[in-house]
């Protein structure tokens, strides 16, 4: 049986795959060419995938805004730097992220739950500028500065070991681990836990009536993405060697939002190229003028006006026709217009 | 003896001053049709929402199976084998036709099905077909819910609460806005519905309502004013001053 929802993710894995090549490629002519610049721009824009990705989570499928998903993006860079710098094990800095994360999500998400719309958005964003300012005034933390001297790692995978220093070793480890996530996203709103997340964005109010509990489903959904959020923010300090409180502030959390609408919202993939395109543009137009922000933001408002639905939001429903063509099952097709494509094809 | 599906006693519920439900118990039959029926502003949505847990009741008991599921939120009282449909036509309208009904059928399902992919679901998946075709919606399964016209959304909202097998579906007005030949379609199909479920309507086409119930309950101004057979209600002098007295 054709599903109209796994043939869009179908669509986004092949844009998927697409990327992962094209990332690939890029890792082989940085590594033969002995480019730093590039492959650490290019784990940079990952990292602030996974960022997106959480976003896209939010406000794609469950349909709920968050202005402050840097909040556990930046908690989890924090807790990955202290463990770093006292013990330098990459799997223990990923673990210690995933926990204290966990329950920074929780308790964010009891809080942030009881309310909806704007107001949600609105207490995710205080939320976030709340604790950021905490930590900005924290000298144990590092305070304003932030904390440098997060140890350069080897991070162990089985028999191979990768040093973070390594710039095309450590790219294909944060493509590994951002591509995880994004797998394991895609595959849990595939599942009928993830349809009940789209259920709640179309009709909020139909779904106790189908026997779901609202509020369950909205923590779950948010939750998940505290975690890639905060996944992702543990590799940043892997990668810079610092932390500081800008990783919290509105401006990470709105680059996230920007990337997601950038690239489709509600298409997963989408937030992955959203986010590489926005800082790539940032630093080619960067390097023009100091005014890059004013480019972009332009360049935002023309994608909301002439591609709504943003790049991949434009592509994704041609790839999904071409797989819709391919008879997965023979399927006995009454003549409507619905099924004229399939029945054509085949 | 086993208790009635559904048994409702001296439910209430004010607005401000307004006794907007005061004092209404009746029960619903295994199996059998009960109508509520009333002239606007009766109660009789608002009834609705007092079983379903769509409003937490002020006085009263609601009892399913013999369970009090009084105050319960709509996801326990579902849980508990109500299912509801709503005036206003309330699908998941970005979603397609399938989609509405394989949520609702999702219920069916082991819990430990819910994180494996959709496909997997096999009785979800079936329950869907089966829902498409008995209402007639095989060809449309992937069309958007929005795109469908009146009397198709109004039949897949039925069919939507259908789906997950319940024990008593609530059905509030299901043939409002519905051409004369969809009413009659929707009319015979209520009727077989009946070998599945109890149900509880609640309509206003007269002829539909006598045609078609067991039992009718007649509200006016939150109260029950009458019950009985339809005949013996449309009979009733007190009835007909409040409500046939127009015609």
């Amino acid at each position: 049986m054709r599903d109209r929802l796994t043939t869009s993710m179908r669509a986004s894995h092949v844009l998927a795959l697409i990327f992962v090549v094209a990332a690939l490629c890029l890792a082989a002519f940085g590594a033969a060419t002995g480019d730093t610049f590039y492959l650490r721009l290019g784990t940079e824009a990952l990292i602030f995938a996974g960022l997106a990705l959480s976003v896209d989570l939010l406000l794609g499928y469950s349909g709920a805004l968050s202005l402050g998903q840097a909040l556990y993006f930046g908690i989890g860079a924090y807790v990955s730097a202290l463990t770093l710098m006292k013990v330098p094990s990459f799997w223990l800095a990923m673990g210690a992220a995933f926990l204290v994360t966990l329950a920074a999500a929780i308790i964010g998400g009891l809080i942030a739950n009881r309310v909806r719309g704007v107001y949600f958005a609105l207490i995710t964003f205080g939320l976030a500028q709340v604790f950021a300012k905490v930590v900005y005034n924290t000298r144990e933390l590092g305070a304003s500065d932030g904390m440098i001297g997060v140890p350069v790692i080897q991070i162990g995978l089985g028999p191979f070991s990768v040093s973070a220093a390594s710039p095309a070793g450590f790219f294909l480890v944060v493509l590994g681990i951002i591509m995880g996530l994004y797998a394991l996203t895609a595959y849990l709103l595939d599942t009928p836990f993830g349809r009940v997340l789209t259920a709640l964005k179309a009709n909020e109010k139909r779904v106790p009536f189908l026997g779901y509990s609202v509020w369950r489903a909205r923590m779950a959904a948010y939750v998940f993405a505290g975690l890639v959020a905060g996944l992702s923010g543990a590799l940043y300090p892997m990668l810079r060697g610092f932390v500081s409180p800008e990783l919290m502030f509105f401006a990470t959390s709105g680059n996230a939002v920007i990337s997601v609408i950038l690239g489709g919202v509600g298409t997963l993939i989408g937030a992955i190229y959203g986010s590489v395109l926005l800082v790539i543009l940032k630093s080619i137009i960067g390097s023009w003028t100091e005014h890059h922000l004013i480019v972009i933001g332009l360049l935002f408002m023309a994608c909301v006006m002439f591609l709504p639905k943003g790049m991949v939001g434009f592509v994704r429903p041609r790839i999904e026709r071409l797989l819709g063509r391919e008879p997965a099952a023979p399927e006995p097709a009454p003549p409507s217009s619905a099924t004229i494509k399939s029945g054509s094809a085949a | 003896m086993t208790p009635p599906v559904l048994d409702i006693r001296d439910l209430g519920i004010s607005f401000g001053g307004l006794k907007a439900v005061d004092q209404v118990s009746f029960s619903a039959e295994r199996h059998r049709i009960t109508t509520v029926i009333g002239p606007n502003g009766a109660g009789k949505s608002t009834l609705f929402n007092l079983i379903s847990g769509a409003i937490k009741p002020q006085r009263g008991q609601v009892l399913i199976d013999g369970v009090d599921m009084t105050g319960a939120a709509p996801n326990r009282t579902k849980a508990a084998g109500l299912s509801r449909s709503f005036q206003i036509t309330n699908l998941f309208f970005e979603l397609t036709v399938a989609e509405n009904l394989r949520l609702a059928a999702q219920v069916l399902e082991p819990a430990g099905r819910a994180f494996l992919p959709v496909r997997r679901s096999e009785r979800a998946m079936a329950k869907t077909a089966q829902m498409l075709e008995r209402f007639g919606l095989t060809h449309r399964r992937d069309e958007i819910a929005g795109n469908l016209s009146h009397g198709d959304q109004r039949r897949l909202e039925i069919a939507v609460c259908l789906a997950s097998e319940p024990k008593i579906l609530l059905l509030d007005e299901p043939t409002q806005g519905m051409s004369h030949g969809d009413t009659e379609d929707t009319a015979k199909l209520v009727r077989n519905l009946t070998e599945d479920v109890t149900v509880l309507l609640i309509e206003h086409d007269i002829g539909l309502v006598m045609d078609l119930s067991d039992h009718v309950v007649v509200m006016h101004q939150g109260r029950k004013l009458a019950e009985g057979p339809p005949k013996v209600v449309r009979a009733d002098p007190a009835v007909q001053a409040a409500y046939f007295g127009h015609h």
